[in-house]
């Protein structure tokens, strides 16, 4: 990863090392570069700190419980070694929590991705009125999540507003939350609706950064809309598609409002996604210990999967900037 | 993909011109696909005025017969709601002013400035990007619970504001700042400015449009908390709206729909009517987050 | 400096928590100075919370140094996994209610402040009085640890409305030439459902969720969640199969019972009749149809009762457990469990009788009291509780869902339910 960060110091950022400005007076051992070096560490420091403290000893931490039984109501606090990871690998509801977890997570990227590119290209053509729809395709990213679940809830219910369209359209709609296969569509569709918005009005903006004469070039050498969308628009657009795509895939891992409130993780176990299955062990089971051992599995996953996206870059992105 | 056009014209603002039988399907594409965004918040709104029990009346009412205001009353009756609203709005302008501020300062240190040992704090900071708040929210609960803060709205303050969730504001803020020609500062620098004058003068008046983005991410972010809310707080008073939401139910636990539905709406009414004034402003701030890679 | 704030955070997150111990001081025996105390309950009606608040304000008046009681109404869905995360983190209350399902939890944990002492100093509290049945959930090694301050039965409220409008006849009727079966009341629920279009039968918070208590069902067929010591499941049990067999028969194929997903509240007016507590009659106050209220129906093992439990416990962790538990007595002493027995049927035999409830309980008839209260204590089944009572309940939800469709395989479904609590019930 470390070419990320090797822009800001490689760019042509003259600071520090520049002499350009005439030396300002000051006690001799506080050089502009001195000052500068302060200024700096004085610059990150609330974001280094907070990150020290709510994310990097928060995480040391999760690997210490995860060697350890809390029993919250008799207050004991055990160290029991790899007990916890051996019964994780034991789990008899672990693979299906990792089951749905990848139909979840796979389900939503790819729709997502696909519906967003697909709203981004229609709306970035020359129409009238696609401001109102891009407004419309929106809205919904703004409206409070709960909220947003909590009506869908309803509509999905069996006697619901949903399944009372179906009717009237003289189709008999199966009962949403209640099937399986029916619950994590559902589920994957409430989320998708909600924050598909976001990623096409990325894509739109990635659409709107491809030079016109790119399009003419390939138009020339006889190119259709297919061709050019394959071979001029992909390719400039997918640093954007990187980026989405790891942040959709990792915010995919976090959603826990809509399972909570939707299916509490049901029928059976079929919408127990990894993070639902950390809270109820975490907390309405309080155990503690084994919570800590599955977020423990959690990171695991968000870091490979963000490095095997990182990686496929090389491959897959047509131009990097720096 | 069936274009008719193969011979490319050249004329160039037209390039994005499409035949009207393409055109048409395209409006037609994406006015069935605007239903699902469209009809969960008119359902919302209009079924906050039904009485209780028409909810789940059959044909579904998409206007409702006789309205009623009972289901606003009783979301204000039910629980302190004004008070959990209140309660939302603050900590959500708190959590958007401290992010704002914490990431333009880390953003800007990271972009402009050298400083020994820069690459490896940004790599240290960007570990928050992988480190969802989800994963560690066990030991931020024993962590707070040590500091006396749980049922307090401190850690739906500090997390935010300093932890993870700020850190993609902070790459935001970074990647902007990289983009401002180093000329402007340097003028700057001539008048004697010092860093911090730098920033505050010349930097963040030009970053609008990131600091924009950053302040709407957070402020969704802050108000659609939910996780947190449930694990830390447990007095009604205390709770936030999408908690507050959620519980909604007669004294004995059955749901309250329409209640539901009432304080729903009122949720997400202000922030909509907000977004459609200002939708311009919004979503075009999103879009040049520097997300674009 | 910024710095030498990274490092005071540093030193006191370590502080905090490499040296955390989870145990909370024990409280303090004497409490001399101003007293607060927090005591967190799932109900938040207002006449529920009038009455306690009452008891409180005249508690206060003869202890002075005790300022200031507070109810806390924690929702009844998530009741439990608050309290457990109050505990957690270092914020328990003073007192709190707890659902008998969790009981065998929290009184064996040592989190709870055993009553004895104080109940004997008590003076007027006549110990003797409470029934020896009522508190046997709630007692570890011969001490009680928490106070069933309600033991309340399952009844049967009925829409005699909407069962006219549907032409069927009255269970008060039924009782009477002893036809007041489960096949009768699924045959009634049939008919409402099919005539009006309204939902026959609901067993009040089921919602296929929390199973616990269809026990108001199955125990008229004999059959138990598990056995008495906790260790043997009882799902895949004959009796269970032919209970379970009924009640899917009657949702799917009669619809005496409204399906899954589907809502229908009977103190709306949604539904027939709903199994539920009698505290429930409280929603009734202002009812704009007629109700009754009767006992379970029977079933094939004759007729029987289920009661619910709540008990009233005092936190180790308090700093006020002394001053606490002192509440506790009184908040329990004869008088106010007379006053509370409105709501919540006492453990005291000698307040069990339909003069004292009918004082207290304008809503409902001396003949319902008797039928449902009074004759349903003594030969009452305590709902299920079980230690772990959080994991193992998800654990029987998850497995029972695939019960909840037309035609499911009912022994498949309820032998795998044994398989997935097995590891648990063990333990």
């Amino acid at each position: 990863m470390s070419h990320r960060t090797e822009s800001p110091v490689g760019a042509p950022a003259p600071t520090g090392t520049t002499p350009a400005p005439p030396p300002r007076r000051g006690p001799g051992f506080w050089t502009i570069r001195r000052r500068d070096q302060l200024a700096g560490y004085l610059f990150v420091a609330p974001q280094l700190a907070g990150t020290i403290v709510f994310v990097l000893v928060p995480l040391a931490l999760v690997f210490w419980y995860s060697l350890h039984e809390w029993n919250v109501l008799s207050g004991t606090f055990t160290f029991t070694g790899t007990d916890n990871y051996r019964a994780l690998a034991e789990d008899p509801k672990l693979p299906g929590v990792l089951r749905a977890t990848a139909f979840f997570s796979i389900g939503l990227v790819v729709t997502n991705l696909a519906l967003a590119l697909l709203l981004a290209v229609l709306l970035n053509q020359k129409l009238r009125g696609t401001v109102l729809f891009r407004t419309l395709f929106f809205s919904p990213v703004v409206v409070s999540l709960v909220a947003w679940t909590i009506v869908w809830g309803v509509l999905l219910q069996d006697n619901g507003g949903i399944n009372g369209l179906l009717r009237t359209a003289g189709v008999h709609g199966p009962n949403w939350l209640r099937g399986d296969v029916t619950a994590m569509a559902s589920v994957i569709a409430v989320q998708l609706v909600k924050n598909v918005g976001l990623n096409m009005v990325l894509f739109l903006a990635a659409l709107q950064g491809v030079p016109h004469d790119l399009y003419e070039a390939a138009r020339l050498d006889g190119a259709g809309r297919w061709r050019q969308f394959r071979s001029v628009t992909l390719p400039m657009i997918s640093p954007t598609v990187l980026l989405t795509s790891i942040i959709t895939v990792v915010g995919s891992l976090q959603v826990f409002a809509q399972i909570a409130v939707l299916t509490q993780g049901g029928p059976g176990t079929s919408t127990t996604v990894l993070l639902y299955y950390l809270y109820q062990q975490a907390f309405p089971f309080h155990h503690f210990g084994y919570g800590a051992t599955i977020s423990v599995l959690l990171f695991a996953i968000v870091l490979v999967l963000t490095v095997v996206q990182w990686q496929l870059r090389r491959k897959w992105v047509f131009h990097e900037q720096s | 993909m069936s274009s008719p056009e193969t011979v490319p014209p050249l004329r160039k603002d037209r390039l994005g011109g499409l035949p009207l039988r393409l055109k048409l399907t395209v409006y037609g594409v994406l006015m069935v696909l605007a239903v699902p965004f469209i009809f969960p918040t008119w359902w919302m709104i209009t079924s906050s005025f039904k009485p209780g029990n028409t909810v789940f009346s059959y044909p579904p009412q998409l206007w409702p017969s006789d309205a009623t205001l009972a289901g606003y009353r009783q979301a204000f009756t039910l629980q302190p709601f004004a008070q959990q609203y209140f309660n939302s709005m603050y900590i959500a302008i708190l959590v958007t002013i401290g992010t704002l501020a914490v990431s333009s300062l880390a953003g800007y240190g990271f972009a402009r400035i050298r400083f020994r040992g820069q690459n490896a704090l940004f790599l240290v900071v960007l570990t928050g990007l992988l480190i969802p708040s989800e994963v560690t929210i066990v030991p931020l609960y024993r962590m707070f619970a040590s500091w006396d803060m749980v049922d307090t709205h401190w850690p739906l303050i500090l997390v935010p504001t300093f932890g993870a969730p700020s850190v993609l504001a902070t790459f935001i803020m970074r990647q902007f700042f990289i983009t401002l020609p180093g000329e402007l500062e340097d003028a700057g620098r001539v008048d004697g400015l010092g860093r911090f004058a730098l920033f505050w003068r010349i930097a963040l008046p030009l970053s609008r449009p990131a600091l924009g983005a950053v302040a709407i991410f957070t402020f969704l972010h802050s108000w659609n908390l939910y996780l947190e809310p449930i694990v830390y707080l447990s007095t009604r008073s205390k709770f936030t709206l999408p908690q507050a939401l959620t519980q909604f139910t007669d004294a004995y636990g059955g749901p309250l729909w329409n209640v539901q539905l009432s304080a729903a709406s009122l949720t997400v009414i202000p922030v909509l009517v907000l977004f459609v004034i200002a939708q311009r402003q919004f979503i075009e701030g999103l879009a040049h987050t520097g997300l674009k890679g | 400096m910024r710095q030498s704030r990274v490092l005071r955070f540093a030193a006191v997150a370590t502080a905090g928590l490499l040296g955390l111990t989870a145990c909370g001081g024990g409280g303090d025996k004497e409490d001399s100075g101003p007293v607060s105390l927090r005591m967190t309950v799932w109900s938040s009606a207002a006449p529920h919370l009038a009455l306690f608040k009452s008891i409180a304000d005249e508690y206060k008046k003869t202890h002075k140094n005790v300022t200031d009681i507070t109810f806390d109404p924690i929702p009844f869905d998530s009741y439990t996994t608050t309290l457990t995360t109050q505990i957690a983190g270092g914020k328990a209350p003073d007192l709190a209610w707890i659902l008998e399902g969790s009981a065998p939890d929290f009184v064996s944990s040592g989190a709870l402040v055993p009553l004895d002492d104080t109940i004997a100093k008590t003076s007027g509290y006549d110990a003797a009085d409470i029934t020896p049945a009522a508190t046997k959930l709630w007692k570890d090694g011969g001490k009680l640890y928490a106070y069933p301050f309600s033991t309340s039965p399952f009844g049967v409220f009925v829409n005699t409305d909407l069962l006219k409008k549907a032409g069927q006849p009255a269970p008060a009727d039924l009782i009477k030439s002893g036809k007041w079966t489960w096949d009768q009341a699924f045959a009634e629920g049939s008919q409402v459902n099919a005539k009006t279009g309204k939902a026959g039968i609901v067993i009040r918070d089921f919602d296929y969720k929390l199973w616990e208590n269809l026990s108001t069902i199955w125990t008229g067929w004999g059959a138990q969640a598990w056995s008495a010591d906790g260790k043997t499941c009882g799902f895949d049990k004959p009796e269970m199969v032919d209970a379970m067999t009924r009640l899917n028969k009657a949702i799917f194929t009669e619809k005496a019972l409204p399906g899954p997903g589907t809502g229908a509240d009977f103190f709306a007016g949604e539904s027939a009749m709903t199994v539920a507590q009698i505290s429930r009659a409280a929603l009734l106050k202002d009812a704009k149809f007629g109700w009754d209220l009767v006992p379970l129906p029977a079933g094939p093992k004759g007729s029987y009762s289920v009661i619910g439990q709540a008990g009233l416990g005092v936190f180790k962790q308090s700093k006020h457990s002394a001053a606490a538990a002192d509440f506790l007595a009184y908040f329990t002493n004869p008088e106010n469990s007379a006053k509370l027995a409105q709501f919540f049927p006492p453990a005291r035999k000698s307040q069990l009788n339909v003069d004292t409830l009918a004082k207290s309980n304008p809503l409902l008839k001396p003949a319902q009291l008797q039928s449902v209260v009074i004759d349903g204590i003594p030969q009452g089944v305590v709902k299920p509780a079980h230690s772990g009572s959080a994991e193992l309940s998800q654990s029987v939800r998850s497995a029972l869902d695939p019960l909840w469709k037309p035609g499911a395989d009912v022994k498949a479904v309820l032998t795998s339910v044994c398989s997935a609590i097995a590891p648990q019930l063990s333990k």
